[in-house]
Parts: structure tokens; C-alpha cells; sequence
């Protein structure tokens, strides 16, 4: 789920980046904090930072002691996204492999289907392998397909979710 | 995680401070993206190079899974959801996969069908034969 988040933020200006103009220092702020906020990449709790929308404002400056660096407390508001646990959602299949497929969905790459969640798919191999049930309903590469969360476990190192998601449940599965 | 309740966004535990938080349909994401790549494309030259890959995946997402792509049409949308007393996540979810049926949209959100909603099963056919009136009009 896209989610629309307020968040505050501390943002540092190195001190030769100061400057007497009001509107200058301004915009240092605004590219520190689209630079920061796009290195963050993701968190635990808010999921993946997509994008700044406004800022709300920007709190008085303090000076860092010994670096002369100024860090402004700044509140903004910022768009992210978040999978939950039971959570419904569509996504497209990147990779297929013999025990299940990747799929992606909104920035997240790693959903995985495995063989074991979607039992009536069997594996058919070849050029370009799919899964095929009895209705010869097929779940290829580039397939969208609709699916259920059920798990998702955060990885600090690489700050990346990895999801396992189930086509077990009524109204799931590929999606024209 | 000990003593808290398990995540189950089928029976909205999702935490109580994303049952408050404003969700997001994918069509209305798409709007808020695109609207930022073409600052971007009037600031610089290459704007896809300026866009982390969050956002890049995210718009191409959006822009595959919008369901509505006029603006009106996605205002009304959330309007036409908002009169029925669900969370934000439950609306947002039924913006984004358009359910056709009853049983399908029960099957989406489980949650609407907890006792004491008033969500009866002729509400919900109202509310999805008003969601199909505007894809019509699109």
C-alpha cells in the first residue's frame, strides 16, 4: 500500500554551503533533503521512500560544535510504500523458477511465489518456462498476477523487504 | 514482536498508525509521480537519471496498475468510497483492484465484513454498480 507519511527530518548543511541569502540557504536544505531521503532508500517501519510531496517547515538552526555544520530539524510530507501481512495486492512476474517465481510489485523486487503456495500451478519447462494449471491458466514472465502477503522480513544490510506472498485464497492468481 | 497482536491487514491489525494514515490508490501515486518527473524534466536534461530506482519502479507499478487515468475520474472514486465507512487501507485497496462482484470484494477485504460494520451485501453492490459508472464514463 502507497501510504502518505509526515515525517520530520534533521538535515545538515556543511558550513561552506552557508550563506546571508535567506533563499539560497533554502534551497541547500530542500537538495540535502531530496538527496538524504532518496539514499535512505527504505525503513522498517514506513516501508520505501518514493518521494518528498512538501515541506511543512523548517525549524531554527543549530550549530554543531565543532564542525561549524548547521542541522535543521525540517518536517515534510512524503509519499512511501509499505506491504502488510494479509494484504491483497497485483504485482508482475520477473522470474521463473522451478520451485516458484519472482514477481515485482511497486519498487519491491524480491516477491516470491514458491510451487508450494499456488498447489493446482504445475511447472512446465522450456524456452520460456510458466506455470499452467487444469484451466491451462498460465504464470509466465511478465504476467500480472494477483496475490496474497503472507509474510515479509526486513533486511537491515541491504535495506530491502523480502515478501512471500500465496495464491491460496478465492479471486487470486494471474490477472488479465 | 512478543505480546503484540500478529499483522493481519485482512482483519485491518496493521498498527494503529497506518489504520490513521492517509493511504494511496495507484492511481492517484501515478499523479503525484508524474507530476515530479516533469519538474524534473523542466530542471534538467536527464531526468531518469536524477529519480532513485524506488521511484522509477514505482512509476512504471502505478502507471500498470492505475485503474483510472482522468483525474476526475480517480477524485470521484474516493469520493463515491468515502461514503461508505471504510479505513483508508480498506478504501484504497478496493480503488486499486476494482472488484466486479460481492464475493469478490469480500474476498479483498475481508475486513468489511466484520459484525457491526453496516456494511450489508446490498451496500456493497451499490458501492461497486457506482465504482463501474464511472470507469463507463471515463
Amino acid at each position: 500500500m502507497y501510504l502518505k507519511v509526515k515525517l520530520p527530518w534533521n538535515v545538515i548543511i556543511p558550513a561552506e554551503n552557508l550563506d546571508q541569502k535567506g533563499l539560497i540557504l533554502q534551497r541547500s536544505i530542500i537538495i540535502r533533503l531530496l538527496d538524504d531521503f532518496t539514499c535512505r532508500k527504505a525503513t522498517k517501519d514506513l516501508g520505501y521512500y518514493l518521494a518528498v510531496s512538501s515541506l511543512e517547515r523548517i525549524g531554527e538552526g543549530k550549530v554543531r560544535q565543532y564542525s561549524g555544520d548547521v542541522l535543521f530539524p525540517v518536517v515534510f510530507n512524503g509519499v512511501t510504500f509499505k506491504l502488510f501481512r494479509g494484504e491483497i495486492l497485483e504485482g508482475v512476474v520477473h522470474k521463473v523458477l522451478k520451485h516458484g517465481v519472482f514477481l515485482r510489485c511497486g519498487p519491491v523486487e524480491n516477491v516470491y511465489l514458491s510451487h508450494l503456495k499456488m498447489p493446482d500451478y504445475k511447472y512446465v519447462p522450456g524456452e520460456n518456462p510458466v506455470f499452467m494449471n487444469d484451466k491451462l491458466s498460465k504464470i509466465g514472465k511478465d504476467v500480472s498476477v494477483r496475490f496474497i502477503v503472507i509474510g515479509t522480513k526486513w533486511l537491515e544490510a541491504d535495506r530491502e523487504f523480502q515478501v512471500l506472498v500465496s495464491l491460496e485464497g478465492d479471486f487470486l492468481g494471474p490477472v488479465s | 514482536m512478543s505480546g503484540e497482536e500478529e499483522e493481519n491487514a485482512a482483519e485491518l491489525k496493521i498498527g494503529d498508525e497506518f489504520l490513521k494514515a492517509k493511504c494511496l490508490m495507484n492511481c492517484e501515486v501515478s499523479f503525484i509521480l508524474e507530476h515530479k518527473y516533469e519538474q524534473l524534466r523542466h530542471m534538467s536534461e536527464d531526468p531518469l537519471n536524477q529519480v532513485s530506482q524506488v521511484f522509477e519502479k514505482s512509476l512504471q507499478y502505478v502507471k500498470r496498475f492505475s485503474r483510472y487515468k482522468n483525474p476526475d475520474a480517480v477524485r470521484q472514486v474516493r469520493e463515491i468510497l468515502s461514503r461508505y465507512q471504510l479505513t483508508e487501507f480498506e478504501l484504497c485497496v478496493l480503488g486499486n483492484l476494482c472488484p466486479e462482484t460481492v464475493e469478490e470484494a469480500i474476498a479483498m477485504v475481508p475486513s468489511m465484513k466484520t459484525k457491526g460494520r453496516g456494511l450489508d451485501e446490498e451496500a456493497i453492490e451499490k458501492m461497486l454498480n457506482d465504482l463501474s459508472l464511472i470507469k463507463t464514463f471515463e
